[in-house]
């Protein structure tokens, strides 16, 4: 069973050839082979779910070589459940929302899922830092398929910054592997115990781990690329990205903290867990304040994921079980708001031509299920009851209560008004401004209106997944304790 | 027998819901729709009064959110307040019809499916099983609300809504970090009669804390000055709005929330044994009688009912702080009186809206000739809320009285006579006008008492008098009939309050919290 495991990396890394090869000469076959591949992988990932939830956690090293030389994979019940969820998200979105067709990009996609699927399954620190350039470049390259300037500079900004970022990360690998002489994320965590926790490699180490992936994540103050890329991007890519791009760098942060670190780095160094602590509290702030004052949808969505990855920072930092679990649910919670309201923002974009919040007066009247849809995003953006963002909120104020910190309690609770400021001006322009009389705007000459109904779905499953998650976030935690609790 | 009467609370939360899609799916035919409306708040209403009959098991669990248990329970305390919103749910269903007719509001289907999403989320309010189970369904309420308070669309009414939004969600916020730290403090947050036990063991200053979040929390609906902002402004919304939502469901939410907080998490004893009983008990009596002063200026007719709520909600609030079995009593009759002589002041207002367009008592003048049966019923709700004998107001008031006189201070009792007085006040220049006033006659007796004059538009044509009306040709029956119908439960409730089930269920709940 454990085959599965490399597998479900190979799989759209060599899926990505069949587009490459043949993209151009066969489109239309090229194009059902990819979704195929996407739909495979969903298969593959329900399975190693399956497995995980039977016969608990799998490891596997690839060509069976000694685990300390092999290149280690690892799916338990936290990677097993990403894995599962980038699938569902990238098969979804291609089979929906895909504009794009031209071959080589198809290619891009299935090497970024590739990535970001490695990202989520493996079990070695510096095979992390390659899926994290087969992601980055995949992600950077996608954004620059759209043509014209705006695009191509998003993407050249977008590379140099996550470049930089990797780099950091590597650096940081670099430093541990002198530290212990191993990169596999098992061995590292008792070999950093040896080495001492206040030895300035672990804990340089630990600083340009966390900068690096600060910087995937879009951390305030390294958030700048993501605005410009999700709103330059074409807006399936940007779909996907807000979707995936930041959601499992973000998983990254949470396993490498626990896993390699170990909570018994962040007891030993205080000052470590405030400095995250700080760094989260600073980004809900600042991201949320810079949220408000954005006007172009896509912008205000993506400046909404530096207040939401902050509450994630937060939650790592505290380093409870509950704190942790709130880190993993707001993630989850984030890339499914997010990938349905980008949808949305797209679908708002070539419809109705609509760009700004001024622009989205009274289009509740024209679609009202995707208003709706919509608006359940945001409310669990937001935080309120039922919706998953909700449940995560809530367990960070719980963490939060439980260990006296009553600053980051405040803060976590007042995060809610700050998000409800953007999302009440979007909310309420939808549907109480009144609609433009002379009917749809077609933007780029009219639209298929399959695919709109196909990007309304996509929104609206969005928006059941947002609450079905909320009302099984009981569960969900359930299904992250054995991993959280062998953490802290 | 069991599994179908555990169903009985899910189904009255569910079948409010389940009307939604129906209300949509029925848009195109108007008649249709609000068949659907009605059919479900009678189906609402005789769930919830099956239960009052029959033995319900305790607690119905839907699972679980974040770990702690999503219950409803059924509880005397939850019956009595989801027996008062059902029944006038009923009520203002039928008036609902009238009024959007008469005044031709657009945007019909939307108000019906929001007033169903309301009753909905208000049912889950009163059977919470716990506290976080309760501010589930008192954001949806406030989401529920919140486009009936926006509906007419205008620049003002948007205002309203952003406003009513800020202060309830905000207040939300606090009542749930309030909940969050009662849940860290006492490891459960489940409503236990007389308190939960791990409150009164837990560290003073942090329970203390956390009452005066839930109370700062749950006080924004309950209007505790100075968090009663939007109440006002809410009355842009049509006035079945005002007089469900605004005078019922959404305050008295507030209310019960306090209700739930005082008698079920902290306890009465708990509560007066941190200190935090006797601030409430003087936020309360405040606002009591501020707003009643505040209300006498009023020469908008809705705006002033608005005030008169805020200084209501405020006996009840009173009354569950001082936490003596009377008051307590008191304050669940209150709870009912209130909310059948207010809505039936509301409906009035809205029958004058409806038939004559005006809004401003200094321009009703002898509008009681035109609206002889309204007018009547207004004077009759009126004379109830100052607190005369035979109507409702006279007995929850006269609990709430003898209760606070055996509370900590004689001050308390000075409060509630001061309020009726102040009550007496407002209302007494209304009916005046009303009967004895003359249309456009800037005579004494056609003026408002105490409020300034409003601006005027200017430069509309004379009128000269209100044409006199029958009784049976001053509205259309489906106004009528719900003002008849609370103004008749409400003087029947001040005739013979025991017969109703509300004094039994107010009874058990003064025995099971101070057991």
């Amino acid at each position: 069973m454990s085959h599965l495991l490399p597998l479900v990396v190979a799989l759209p890394v060599l899926g990505a050839a069949i587009p490459f090869v043949f993209g151009r000469r066969f489109p239309t076959s090229s194009r059902r082979v990819t979704a195929l591949v996407l739909l495979g992988q969903v298969g593959l990932a329900g399975a190693i779910v399956a497995t995980v939830a039977t016969a608990g956690a799998q490891a596997y090293v690839v060509g069976g070589l000694p685990a300390t030389v092999g290149i280690g994979l690892l799916a338990d019940e936290l990677s097993s459940l990403f894995v599962l969820f980038i699938a569902v998200a990238a098969a979804t979105l291609y089979v929906t929302v895909r504009t794009d067709a031209s071959g080589p990009t198809d290619a891009l996609w299935l090497l970024f899922v590739a990535g970001v699927t490695g990202i989520a399954v493996t079990a070695d620190v510096f095979n992390l830092y390659v899926f994290l350039e087969i992601a980055g470049l995949a992600a950077y390259a996608l954004v620059a398929t759209r043509r014209g300037p705006r695009a191509a500079l998003a993407a050249l900004h977008y590379l140099l910054v996550g470049t930089v970022g990797a780099t950091f990360y590597l650096l940081g690998v670099g430093y541990l592997y002198v530290a212990t002489g191993t990169l596999r994320m098992a061995d590292l965590g008792p070999e950093l115990a040896n080495v001492g926790y206040g030895s300035p490699l672990v804990l340089t180490a630990f600083a340009l781990i966390a900068l690096g992936l600060s910087v995937k994540i879009a951390l305030f103050p390294l958030h700048a690329w993501k605005p410009d890329a999700y709103a330059a991007a074409e807006t399936d890519v940007a779909a996907l990205l807000a979707t995936l791009g930041s959601t499992v760098p973000g998983y990254a942060l949470v396993r490498l903290t626990f896993d390699v670190f170990t909570v018994d780095f962040l007891d030993a160094v205080a000052i470590v867990q405030g400095a995250l602590v700080t760094a989260g509290l600073v980004s809900v702030v600042v991201g949320g304040y810079l949220t408000i004052r954005q006007s172009n949808v896509r912008r205000l969505l993506s400046y909404s994921s530096v207040l939401q990855f902050g509450l994630v920072v937060v939650g790592i930092g505290l380093a409870t079980p509950a704190a942790v679990t709130a880190a993993l649910i707001l993630v989850l919670a984030n890339g499914v708001a997010k990938g349905g309201l980008f949808v949305a923002a797209g679908l708002y974009e070539r419809e109705f031509g609509a760009y700004t919040v001024s622009e989205y007066a009274g289009l509740a009247r024209e679609r009202p299920v995707l208003a709706g849809a919509v608006t359940v995003g945001f409310t669990s953006l937001v935080g309120l009851p039922p919706t998953v963002g909700f449940a995560g909120k809530w367990y960070l104020a719980v963490a939060a209560m439980e260990v006296g910190d009553w600053v980051v309690a405040a803060v976590v609770l007042l995060s809610t008004l700050l998000s409800l400021a953007y999302a009440a001006r979007i909310v309420e322009r939808l549907y109480l401004s009144s609609a433009p009389s002379d009917g749809p705007v077609a933007a780029d000459g009219g639209m298929d209106t399959h695919r709109s109904r196909r990007a309304v779905a996509v929104t609206v499953l969005a928006a059941v997944a947002t609450i079905a998650l909320g009302l099984g976030s009981t569960a969900l935690a359930e299904w992250f304790a054995p991993v959280v609790e062998g953490w802290v | 027998m069991t599994d179908t009467s555990s169903f009985l609370p899910v189904l009255s939360v569910l079948l409010p819901t389940v009307a939604i899609p129906f209300i949509y799916a029925t848009r195109e035919k108007p008649n249709i729709r609000e068949t659907v409306t009605l059919l479900a708040a009678i189906g609402t209403l005789a769930a919830v009064w099956s239960m009052t009959r029959l033995p319900v098991p305790p607690v119905t669990s839907l699972g679980s959110i974040a770990g702690i248990a999503f219950e409803l329970r059924v509880d005397a305390a939850g019956l009595l307040f989801a027996l008062l919103a059902s029944a006038l749910w009923l009520v203002t269903s039928v008036y609902s019809v009238g009024y959007v007719r008469t005044v031709g509001e657009s945007g019909q289907t939307r108000y019906f499916a929001a007033f169903a999403a309301s009753i909905a989320a208000t049912m889950g309010v009163a059977f919470a099983a716990n506290l976080f189970t309760l501010i589930v369904f008192y954001e949806l309420l406030t989401l529920a609300t919140y486009p009936l308070v926006v509906h007419s669309g205008t620049a003002e009414a948007r205002a309203a809504g952003r406003t009513y939004v800020a202060y309830t969600l905000g207040g939300g916020v606090v009542a749930l970090g309030g909940i969050v730290l009662v849940s860290v403090l006492a490891g459960t947050v489940t409503f236990t009669a007389g308190g939960i036990a791990g409150l009164a063991t837990a560290d003073p200053t942090l329970a203390r804390a956390a009452f005066a979040l839930l109370v700062v929390g749950f006080g924004v609906k309950t209007a505790l000055m100075p968090l009663h902002g939007w109440l006002p402004a809410a009355m842009v919304a049509p006035t079945p709005v005002s007089g469900l939502l605004h005078a019922v469901a959404v305050v008295k939410s507030g209310v019960f929330a306090l209700g739930r907080t005082v008698l079920y998490v902290f306890g009465p004893e708990t509560t007066w044994d941190l200190g935090v009983g006797l601030p409430l008990a003087v936020a309360a009596a405040a606002t009591m009688v501020l707003a009643g002063v505040v209300g006498l200026r009023q020469d908008n007719l809705k705006r002033g009912l608005a005030y008169s709520t805020v200084s209501q909600l405020s006996y009840i609030a009173l009354g569950i702080a001082l936490a003596t079995p009377l008051a307590v009593f008191g304050a669940l009759l209150h709870v009912v009186a209130h909310a059948f002589m207010k809505i039936t002041l509301f409906f009035a207002a809205g029958v004058i809206y409806a038939e004559t367009g005006q809004k401003y008592v200094s321009e009703m003048g002898g509008i009681g000739r035109r609206l002889p049966v309204t007018m009547t019923a207004f004077a009759v709700a009126a004379a109830g809320l100052v607190g005369f004998p035979l109507v409702a107001g006279f007995v929850s008031k006269f609990t709430l009285i003898v209760g606070a006189a055996d509370g900590p201070s004689p001050v308390f009792v000075a409060a509630y006579l001061v309020a009726g007085l102040l009550k007496l006040l407002y209302f007494w220049p209304i009916i005046y006008v009303a009967f004895a006033g003359e249309r456009d006659s800037d005579g004494p007796e056609s003026r408002h008492a105490f409020a300034p004059p409003h601006a005027t538009d200017g430069g509309h044509a004379r009128e000269t008098g209100w044409t006199r009306r029958s009784l049976r040709t001053e509205a259309t029956p489906f106004l009528l009939a719900p003002v008849l119908v609370t103004v008749g439960g409400a003087v029947a409730l001040g005739i013979a309050p025991t017969v109703f089930p509300v004094w039994e269920l107010a009874e058990t709940v003064v025995v099971e919290v101070f057991r």
